[in-house]
């Protein structure tokens, strides 16, 4: 068995398969680092990704054109953050009660949305055509290289824009005034108020960002990973996201490394769960034991870390 | 006198959030629904009363099932009350309930134990296994620094799937046509108040009393205070004196015995055998209800009975109308914001203070004014 298992994780099909599953993840994952960065905890990004991935093949549907139906997904995603936020900074609301708020929208406000705009319940199987998916692209070059064309190559145009984001995202917030505000808010919000800097409109910008790049990670799911909206379907990757930025130490390469693993493990998942003999219940446990024994490794060296501080600051002393 | 005034604009401001949830609720259903007014009478009064053709008539079979219905989610959300007066944002009791559930029936089925003691047994277990997890979100936060929120939320995909995965390999009965485990023997069974069908426990009465004793607990011992205080100052607790770490995981602790106990006392009155399939959605049911009950036990009972009224409302409105129930996660969310809402109608409240503060200056400078003219 173990060979088998061997055999069918040691094939470019497999690691092609773990970008693939990451890129969601990704996307959630960067929205919570944008957040965190500005000192906001955005638990709500599970709510986000299933109420933008539901407008998203909504909008396709509708106009018929994948791209619209995307930037629909991107845009329900800020609005929802924003509400987050006015919610949040404005009336006072525990930004993780907010979160929990929108998470229960995401769960069975959804169910309802969908009944509400198309008379349909659970899925959204029948709405789904070419048009409405999110296409594939093939590198030309790189796709006619063995197996690493095949890993890099054909993969959804957005499944490229959240590795770019990870880029884009570190420049904004490394390279641009807005993105030290950002860091400047979240550091020390008194020091940066002191200093002519709005906090309440940097939260907002940064919780707006991170909307919509879960908006764009819910479309990921609806209209290219499982090809249609279903209820089941974010199932806990917002959450994952939240632990791949702990993990990640809050920067956008850390968090696009343990996004990663987090890939890595869904991926294992499905192939394992393949295999005879094998509980397909505790196989789908595994992504979430790795989130929390990644949490526990980060969090243990994290304090090491600080109690050798410590320990070097009693020398000196 | 001030304080009365601020407790009545407190409800007040309760009040007004949850008329505008229900004018949130109202919008989406005269957008959806061709017959909305049929949609909103069953919604607002469909729990309790029947619509007959002589008239209205009080339903007494609705109310049975209603607080029957209060049974788990009043044992999460006291756990969620004392977890979060903690500032613990542990969201695990969501798995605690299921897993409490399903320990709880498979006491009930291999033990072979006396009838009075029986399910009492079956409910202690289960209570102690959910103890027992909650130590990990608990432990992992106060040694390492890891957030238990994380942590909580991993957990419940963890419990679900290891609780499908035994009931499916090891403990499933064959011969039923879906996944259930064996019958739950009679004697573990929580038999009815009123044999009537309703489902309406002993296990009412047990929550009842856990109301009061998690309320003593909380405002009358010593453990309580520290628990509070950490939630108000952690810093300030720490200082004074207090055992921060020890309390927070005991907070956590609490709550994952009051959720198992919800989940076991749950399965054992209502079900013949275990069968949830997913996560039963009580623990989410315990959070909107510890933010209605601001956190305070005695509150708990009359959230939970107004969240499980709205429940019913939209199942008959479901039923009845063209409006589908998960209406209620619509309401529920809009209700959660508004009342977690420290700032709404704030300005109110300012006005209110304000007034109170300057009848009491003025009733101050006259008493001051009586004092002066009584000594000359």
């Amino acid at each position: 068995m173990f060979e088998q298992f061997l055999s069918t994780i040691l094939k470019a099909e497999f690691l092609f398969s773990v970008i693939r599953i990451t890129a969601p993840i990704l996307f959630a994952a960067l929205g919570a680092v944008v957040a965190e960065k500005a000192g906001v905890v955005n638990i709500g990004l599970e709510g986000i990704m299933m109420i933008s991935a539901l407008f998203g093949v909504l909008f396709s549907y509708w106009t018929q054109s994948w791209l619209i139906g995307v930037l629909g997904a991107l845009v329900i995603g800020v609005l929802l953050s924003l509400m987050m936020g006015f919610f949040a900074f404005k009336l006072k609301t525990d930004i993780i009660l907010a979160g929990i708020a929108v998470n229960m929208l995401g769960a069975g406000g959804t169910i309802f949305l969908l009944y509400m705009f198309t008379g349909m319940r659970g899925n959204t199987g029948a709405l789904v055509t070419p048009n409405t998916l999110i296409p594939v692209v093939n590198i030309p070059l790189i796709k006619d290289i063995p197996i690493l064309g095949e890993v890099l190559s054909g993969h959804s145009v957005l499944t490229y824009v959240a590795f770019l984001f990870v880029w884009l995202l570190w420049a904004v917030l490394y390279k641009t005034s807005i993105g030290l505000d950002i860091r400047a808010v979240g550091e020390n919000p008194d020091a940066a108020g002191s200093v002519g800097i709005s906090v309440e409109r940097i939260k907002y910008i940064a919780i707006a960002i991170s909307g919509a790049l879960a908006g764009l990670g819910g479309a990921f799911m609806s209209m290219y990973y499982s090809q249609g909206w279903n209820s089941g379907m974010v199932a806990g990757r917002g959450f994952i996201a939240l632990a791949a930025q702990a993990m990640g130490r809050g920067e956008p390469l850390g968090t696009m490394l343990s996004s990663l693993l987090f890939g890595l493990a869904q991926a294992l998942r499905t192939k394992v769960s393949g295999l005879q003999g094998v509980s397909s219940y505790l196989v789908s446990v595994i992504p979430y034991v790795v989130t929390v024994i990644g949490l526990v490794i980060y969090a243990a060296s994290t304090m090491q870390k600080v109690k050798k501080h410590h320990t070097k600051a009693q020398k000196g002393a | 006198m001030s304080n009365r005034r601020l407790l009545v604009f407190n409800i007040l401001r309760g009040v007004a959030a949850i008329m505008l949830a229900l004018a949130v609720a109202a919008v989406f259903i005269f957008l959806t629904s061709k017959e909305p007014l049929t949609a909103m009478k069953y919604l607002l009064l469909g729990p309790l009363v029947s619509f007959k053709a002589t008239g209205l008539v009080f339903n007494s079979t609705g109310l049975f099932t209603i607080l029957a219905a209060m049974i788990p989610t009043i044992f999460t959300g006291l756990a969620v009350c004392v977890m979060f007066s903690a500032n613990q944002f542990n969201l695990a009791g969501e798995g605690v309930v299921m897993l409490g559930g399903f320990v709880g029936a498979l006491c009930g089925i291999y033990l072979k134990i006396n009838s009075p003691l029986h399910p009492v047994v079956c409910v202690l277990v289960a209570a102690a296994v959910g103890g027992v997890i909650m130590l990990i979100p608990a432990l992992l936060k106060v040694k390492l620094g890891a957030s238990e929120m994380v942590t909580s939320l991993m957990l419940n995909y963890i419990i679900m799937f290891v609780v499908l995965h035994f009931l499916n390999y090891n403990f499933a009965d064959r011969t039923k046509g879906s996944t259930q485990t064996y019958p739950i023997l009679d004697t573990a069974r929580i038999p009815e108040i009123i044999a009537n069908g309703t489902k309406l426990t002993w296990g009412f009465v047990i929550a009842i009393i856990f109301v009061v004793l998690v309320a003593l607990f909380m405002y009358r011992t010593k453990w309580g205070y520290a628990i509070r205080m950490i939630g108000i100052n952690q810093s300030f607790a720490k200082y004074s004196g207090m055992q921060v770490g020890a309390m927070i995981v005991l907070s956590q602790v609490i709550g994952g015995v009051l959720s198992g106990m919800g989940g076991s006392i749950e399965v054992l009155g209502r079900f013949n055998s275990f069968l949830w399939k997913e996560l039963p959605g009580y623990g989410w049911a315990g959070i909107t209800i510890a933010i209605l009950a601001k956190n305070n036990p005695i509150f708990v009972p009359f959230a939970a009975f107004f969240i499980a009224y709205l429940n019913k409302g939209c199942q008959q409105m479901a039923t009845y109308s063209d409006v589908p129930s998960e209406m209620i996660d619509i309401i529920q969310a809009a209700i959660f914001l508004f009342f977690a809402a420290e700032q709404f109608l704030a300005k109110y409240r300012q006005k209110i203070v304000v007034k109170n503060t300057q009848m009491d200056l003025a009733n101050q400078a006259k008493a001051a004014a009586n004092a002066e003219g009584g000594s000359h």
